[in-house]
């Protein structure tokens, strides 16, 4: 259950709600908001009773029974999307976000050449990670803090957001530092206590789908972060692991419509993750904004071949091109803009 | 294996060659391409001794086949292959939609939809006479009475007819009604059905098995090619994952996977692969954006009192909505719908 205070609500109101609630033995959590307050009732087992204790109050304005296992990021909590705000640019509206950008951070030179690159492409974000989590311990790991410093000059030359995955809550201070998007990846989905940290920052959260997650499961994630705080969390459909191994995953499109559906949280689509092969993700890319996406998130090299890591679904930067061509078309033919 | 033609070479020259295979012992597949005639081989079990057919007139060169799928493989025809179906083509630049109630329940239920299908653009019909469901004791399809009114149906609104034959013992009586013979996700693997299906002149809507990785899809479309029957048409209709929100999962990717391995034209069956409604549009249009050939969904005049597959069937005013926002949709991606 949930309940909305009406605007400007005092602090007693907000306070002689909370009592009332804890007498009947429920837990609270408050989220005091800009323009609106809400007070989320855990563990409720008499919902006629807590109605009667709490509608008259002064300041009530709304009591929302929520029936999904996840609240704050569910739909019938908050009808309209969520729209994230980064440096001036806004994921789930209109806009098409694009990010893009290598598998990992090899080189400063690297690096802010392909950044000017994708920025003239027409990418708004820059991925790159700092720290790799890789199947094998002993792949390439990533270049740590150096890595967030040479991100961080990317974003000084061309003004391009800087999306980077932070793998552990102890790394979550200094990569935040760095970063204007915190990227929980697929593999650390169902980690709590990172998602708990996350969601006691103020910077948006890219929370990429487990492989072998569930919807619900993934939205039951997502909630980790907004109770905690943090209600600026984009999901992120990257694959999900079945039967068939002729492409690394498999793209769950359907998990589009799905989210949309149940959530008002923006849904970005990874299409390089879910093929693991470069000759696909332009196909997936303008399939996943015909299904509803709000976005992708592209791997892009200028030397996949080179590359050290995720060579082999890594677009090269004239591939890149023909995919913005393409979702540019799908964009403007399904009412959105890039 | 594979021997090219030179793009000139005569008809006694193809023959020849052709039978030169049959001395062997093997089985030639002559393939018309845009710019020259391909035979591919079938039947052997080790290498084909070359020699005997790289000196006949007319040879260009020849080719090993190295995937294990042999005449559905873009090495076999480098160009889409295209099926023609009374006046409409798969294959082509436009995407075909193909549209219709689960199962042929009755005389005015399909005429009805057929009709109101048609002037909201469908291309084809389909329906189902012969059912295989889940359940012994589900509603198990009108048989040839389900046939007769699928061809009353075809003469009413001009529609070819797709409908599926089940088994070998009714795919004859399938076959002499229908335009287009289906073989289910379910019989995907049912040999001996492939093997008849490979003998008949009619083309065959292949669909994908739910459990079947891409490369048995491919071998299963083998089946049918190595018999002789070259139009065969690719259905990806959701595989089964852990995913069950929906009731099979959709792999998008399989169109640009299998447009790259194969010349076959692919379609895309939003309807089984979502089992839900509402999530006919938004699938359907990543469908056509990702390189589908065509779609093919379930629609009837009154879903909720359907025989079968009420929940995933599109009402009539849905399926209009559906065509004007493909229609869109296609634009984008230079085909018309």
């Amino acid at each position: 259950m949930i309940i909305t205070m009406s605007a400007g609500v005092a602090n007693d109101d907000i306070e002689r709600v909370r009592k009332r609630v804890e007498e009947l033995g429920y837990g609270t959590k408050i989220f005091l908001g800009e323009k609106k307050t809400v007070i989320h009732i855990i563990g409720v087992t008499h919902r006629e009773k807590l109605i009667k204790a709490v509608e008259s109050l002064p300041g009530v304005e709304n009591l929302i029974p929520i029936l999904s296992p996840f609240k704050l990021a569910s739909r019938e909590f908050h009808p309209e999307n969520t729209l994230v705000s980064i440096n001036g640019k806004v994921i789930g509206d209109k806009n098409i976000a694009v990010i893009a950008g290598p598998c990992a951070v090899e080189s400063e030179a690297m690096m802010i050449d392909l950044a000017c690159a994708l920025k003239e492409a027409g990418a708004q974000f820059l991925r790159g990670g700092a720290y790799k989590p890789r199947s094998s311990p002993y792949s390439f790991q990533g270049l740590g803090e150096k890595g967030l410093e040479i991100l961080a000059r990317a974003r000084d030359k061309t003004g391009l957001s800087i999306v980077t995955e932070v793998l552990s809550e102890i790394d979550v201070p200094l990569v935040y530092k760095y970063a204007d998007v915190l990227q929980i990846g697929a593999r650390n989905m169902q980690n709590f206590p990172l998602l708990k940290t996350v969601g006691r920052f103020n910077k948006p959260v890219l929370l990429k789908r487990g492989m072998s997650a569930t919807i619900e499961e993934w939205l039951m994630s997502a909630e980790y972060i907004v109770s905690e705080g943090n209600q600026n969390v984009i999901l992120c459909e990257r694959g999900i692991r079945t039967f068939e191994t002729y492409t690394r995953n498999t793209l769950d499109i359907s998990a589009v419509p799905v989210v949309k559906r149940f959530s008002h949280l923006p849904i970005i689509v990874d299409p390089s993750h879910a093929s693991g092969d470069w000759r696909y993700v332009k196909a997936l890319a303008m399939a996943g904004i015909a299904a509803g996406a709000d976005g992708i998130i592209v791997e892009v090299h200028p030397d996949p071949a080179n590359a050290l890591s995720d060579g082999k679904q890594s677009l090269k930067l004239e591939v890149f091109g023909e995919l913005m061509q393409g979702i540019k078309r799908i964009a403007e033919a399904t009412g959105r803009i890039l | 294996m594979l021997v090219v033609m030179h793009k000139d070479a005569t008809e006694d020259q193809i023959r020849l060659v052709c039978r030169a295979i049959r001395q062997m012992g093997l089985k030639p597949h002559s393939i018309k391409g845009a710019q020259r005639v391909a035979i591919g081989i079938t039947g052997n079990k080790e290498m084909v001794d070359e020699k005997a057919l790289e000196n006949l007139a007319g040879v260009l060169n020849i080719i090993h086949v190295t995937q294990p799928y042999k005449l559905t493989g873009r090495e076999m025809k480098p160009e889409d292959t295209k099926i023609e179906i009374e006046n409409i083509l798969i294959g082509g630049s436009k995407a075909v939609v193909i549209a219709g109630p689960c199962a042929v329940e009755s005389e005015k239920q399909t005429i009805e939809t057929a009709t109101k299908v048609k002037s909201a653009g469908a291309d084809m019909l389909r329906g189902g006479a012969f059912k295989p469901r889940t359940s012994p004791y589900s509603f198990q399809g009108l048989g040839e009475a389900g046939l007769k009114i699928l061809t009353k149906a075809r003469k009413e609104t001009g529609l070819p007819v797709v409908s599926e034959a089940v088994d070998t013992e009714v795919f004859s009586i399938v076959e002499e009604y229908v335009d287009v013979i289906q073989i289910g996700a379910r019989n995907m693997q049912n040999y001996s059905l492939l093997k008849k299906a490979g003998k008949s002149k009619k083309p065959v809507l292949l669909k994908r098995g739910m459990a079947s990785t891409i490369q048995e899809f491919l071998l299963a479309a083998e089946y049918i090619m190595s018999e002789g029957n070259y139009n065969v048409i690719l259905c990806e209709r959701g595989i089964r994952t852990f995913s069950d929100f929906t009731r099979f999962t959709l792999d998008i990717s399989s169109i640009p996977e299998l447009k790259r391995i194969s010349h076959l034209p692919v379609i895309v069956d939003p309807s089984h692969a979502s089992g839900k409604r509402d999530m006919i549009l938004p699938l359907s249009r990543a469908a056509v954006a990702a390189g589908a050939d065509g779609i093919m969904v379930e629609v009837h005049n009154n879903p909720d009192k359907a025989l079968s597959d009420g929940p995933q069937s599109l009402t009539i005013g849905g399926f209009e909505k559906l065509i004007k926002e493909l229609k869109i949709i296609g634009k984008a991606v230079g085909r018309t719908i």
